[in-house]
């Protein structure tokens, strides 16, 4: 099907538009929306397409890496890519926490949204032929997900897989729909919640409480995390107790962008620009973050 | 050694009229109110040339402007689908020839920090690109340091040894000016307007290296910035020094917009009327609070205890190994801006005596 007979009304000017950013790197591409899972109350995934079609088709990226997300006269924001690349499109997770996520909490299917990138440095690209440990907490699935769908998608790696998934309560785990298949695919799965329901009858305490039901193997493993920034010291401080070497242990940071590409300064973390020099990090790369 | 040459104090005049042909001209002028800042100038014959004091701003805003709109974003729904159109036109400044000229060798050295900066990363900014492209820059060596510079110890002053185009030094009661010529810009700036310059002899050299040597035994300010790097990259990390000074900071951000070096900024998306708006770039500083607060409110930076950790680690710390050298330049500026005494001659000052044994107070 010929996108531009979908979306005969911004086709010339997406690649009007596509030409233009090309050589500046502030001016957004206009992406359509695709399709829109919502993962709980706040959350939802959004399926997205660039508009012009000949970007679309070109458009690639790697696992940890994020798009600049904006809506018109709302500004923008860092979005880490919640798909395996190799598809069609991209997704990305977004949480409504204020107003220009807000507004794109309110866009339907065939709406358009500002998008800036691929940016910042992604997951080793060897890291799915590895053993890999995924720690993730509540949204921190996110950038993870990707990594996870590369590493099952290699059969004779995929039972080697294990993902530690803590979430606020049962309703807040994101991807709930892909757990059955994560799990048939040959990964273990274990997950928890600060606080349980009725429905509940999995563990109940912090993401570290699973590390000991499944096998460590400090020689071999490595390990992915993502979280909040609390939850991310106290796993990688955990994980090198158990003997797993800082330079096998990954983790992805968020801070507020202005410009995604190393200019404007915000995202600082110590002498890093996270957007640039991370978001991906090895953990003995920021380790005044946990030591 | 550079080549070099004699400007007579005549000619110097004369040669920005001429240069005014086929330039944009910014200088130091001293305004009505008695104050001399670097400014564009239109009419030579209008304006006071101030060659005396340091100007109270540097070339940053020529170059990176306090505010400057990157595109206009117009939102329309197609007639016929009604489909939302997002467009988004950037607005690049145009390239102009510009002969800076009266440059302070901390000014134009903060210019090359914000050419790494711009255009030496991965991402070049095409608006820094356009208004740098075509600079010439004239500086002039400071045979008299002010109050509080101190770019001896930050090693960038009070004269250059290279990014210049043309470096004057004013010689005997400032009656001629020492012309050594730099860049390429330079070279053939001399050369197309060769009668306006003479030969330099022995006794010329001599005499420059004799101010440039008296000039550096000028400084008042004695700050040990090496020795703060050191300490701030060996050491543990001065947090109590920098909570008490945080506390005192008064978060104005006057110390950002006024130095040379921090080009730190914020994009916003501003809405003008239903169907358009404007990206605009502005300066930022990072000691406003909600420079790294995230939505939901998270702030990975406290306000109250590292307010100004991030500006001088950067400038002493991150920078030091990022580019080889502080990205503070010496010129004093914040010291008179900070009300809250907060600067960085205060900070240098105070890490360095808390950690030197020998010193005497």
């Amino acid at each position: 099907m010929n996108p531009d007979s979908l979306f005969p009304s911004c086709s010339l000017d997406a690649r009007r538009q596509a030409r233009a950013a090309l050589d500046n790197i502030f001016l957004p591409l206009q992406a359509v929306v695709r399709r829109i899972i919502p993962e709980n109350p706040l959350v939802k995934t959004y399926t997205l397409d660039l508009a012009d079609e000949l970007s679309n088709s070109r458009f690639s990226f790697a696992p940890g890496q994020f798009m600049m997300v904006s809506m018109p006269h709302l500004g923008e924001a860092p979005i880490s890519f919640s798909s395996p690349p190799g598809n069609r499109g991209f997704d990305l997770t977004i949480r409504n926490s204020g107003r220009l996520t807000a507004a794109v909490h309110s866009l339907a299917p065939g709406d358009l949204i500002g998008v800036r990138g691929p940016y910042g440095r992604a997951f080793p690209a060897e890291l799915a032929e590895k053993e890999l440990l995924v720690v993730a907490g509540g949204i921190g699935m996110a950038p993870l997900r990707p990594v996870i769908e590369q590493a099952l998608a290699r059969p004779e790696r995929a039972n080697k897989l294990r993902i530690l998934y803590g979430s606020r309560t049962p309703d807040d785990f994101c991807f709930r729909r892909d757990f059955r298949r994560w799990q048939e695919q040959g990964a273990r799965l274990l997950l928890t919640v600060d606080r349980g329901d009725p429905s509940w009858d999995g563990p109940v305490g912090l993401v570290t409480g699973l590390l000991d039901q499944v096998e460590l193997n400090p020689e071999t493993d490595l390990a992915l995390i993502c979280g909040p920034e609390l939850m991310i010291r106290a796993v990688i401080r955990v994980l090198v107790d158990l003997g797993l070497p800082p330079e096998r242990i990954f983790t992805t940071m968020e801070r507020q962008m202005k410009c995604g590409v190393g200019l404007c300064g915000h995202c600082h973390h110590e002498n890093h620009l996270v957007c640039v020099d991370g978001p991906v990090f090895r953990s003995d790369e920021i380790a005044e973050l946990w030591r | 050694m550079h080549d070099a040459l004699i400007l007579h104090r005549d000619h110097f005049l004369p040669l920005l009229r001429r240069l005014s042909r086929d330039h944009r001209l910014v200088g130091p002028v001293r305004n009505r109110q008695g104050d001399t800042l670097y400014t564009e100038i239109t009419d030579l014959d209008r304006v006071e040339i101030d060659l005396e004091k340091q100007p109270l701003n540097s070339l940053k805003s020529f170059f990176f402007p306090q505010r400057e709109v990157l595109a206009s974003t117009l939102v329309d729904r197609s007639p016929g689908t009604g489909e939302l159109m997002i467009s988004f036109h950037p607005e690049c400044p145009p390239e102009i020839p510009t002969l800076y000229f009266g440059v302070r060798s901390c000014d134009l050295f903060a210019v090359l920090y914000m050419d790494a900066i711009f255009l030496g990363g991965r991402f070049r900014d095409p608006y820094y690109e356009q208004r740098r492209r075509r600079a010439l820059f004239l500086t002039l060596g400071c045979t008299r340091p002010f109050a509080h510079c101190f770019c001896n110890a930050t090693d960038n002053g009070p004269f250059l040894e290279f990014g210049f185009d043309l470096q004057l030094t004013a010689l005997d009661g400032d009656e001629i000016f020492f012309v050594e010529t730099g860049k390429a810009g330079g070279r053939k700036l001399v050369r197309d307007l060769a009668p306006y310059f003479s030969p330099a002899d022995d006794d010329h050299r001599n005499r420059q290296f004799q101010a440039a040597l008296e000039a550096r035994g000028l400084f008042r300010q004695m700050v040990p910035v090496q020795l703060a790097c050191s300490l701030l990259r060996d050491q543990p990390e001065p947090t109590r020094l920098l909570a008490e000074l945080s506390r005192r900071c008064q978060d104005c951000g006057g110390c950002a917009y006024i130095c040379p070096t921090c080009t730190c900024f914020t994009i916003e998306d501003r809405k003008l009327d239903e169907e358009s708006g404007e990206r605009i770039r502005t300066w930022d500083a990072c000691t406003f609070a909600g420079f790294t607060r995230m939505a939901g409110e998270h702030n990975p930076v406290s306000s109250e205890r590292q307010r100004i950790r991030r500006r001088f680690l950067h400038k002493l710390k991150t920078d030091v190994a990022r580019h080889g050298r502080p990205s503070c330049v010496g010129c004093g500026r914040c010291v008179d801006t900070c009300f809250g005494g907060v600067d960085i001659i205060t900070f240098i000052n105070s890490l360095t005596e808390a950690a030197d044994p020998d010193h005497q107070p």
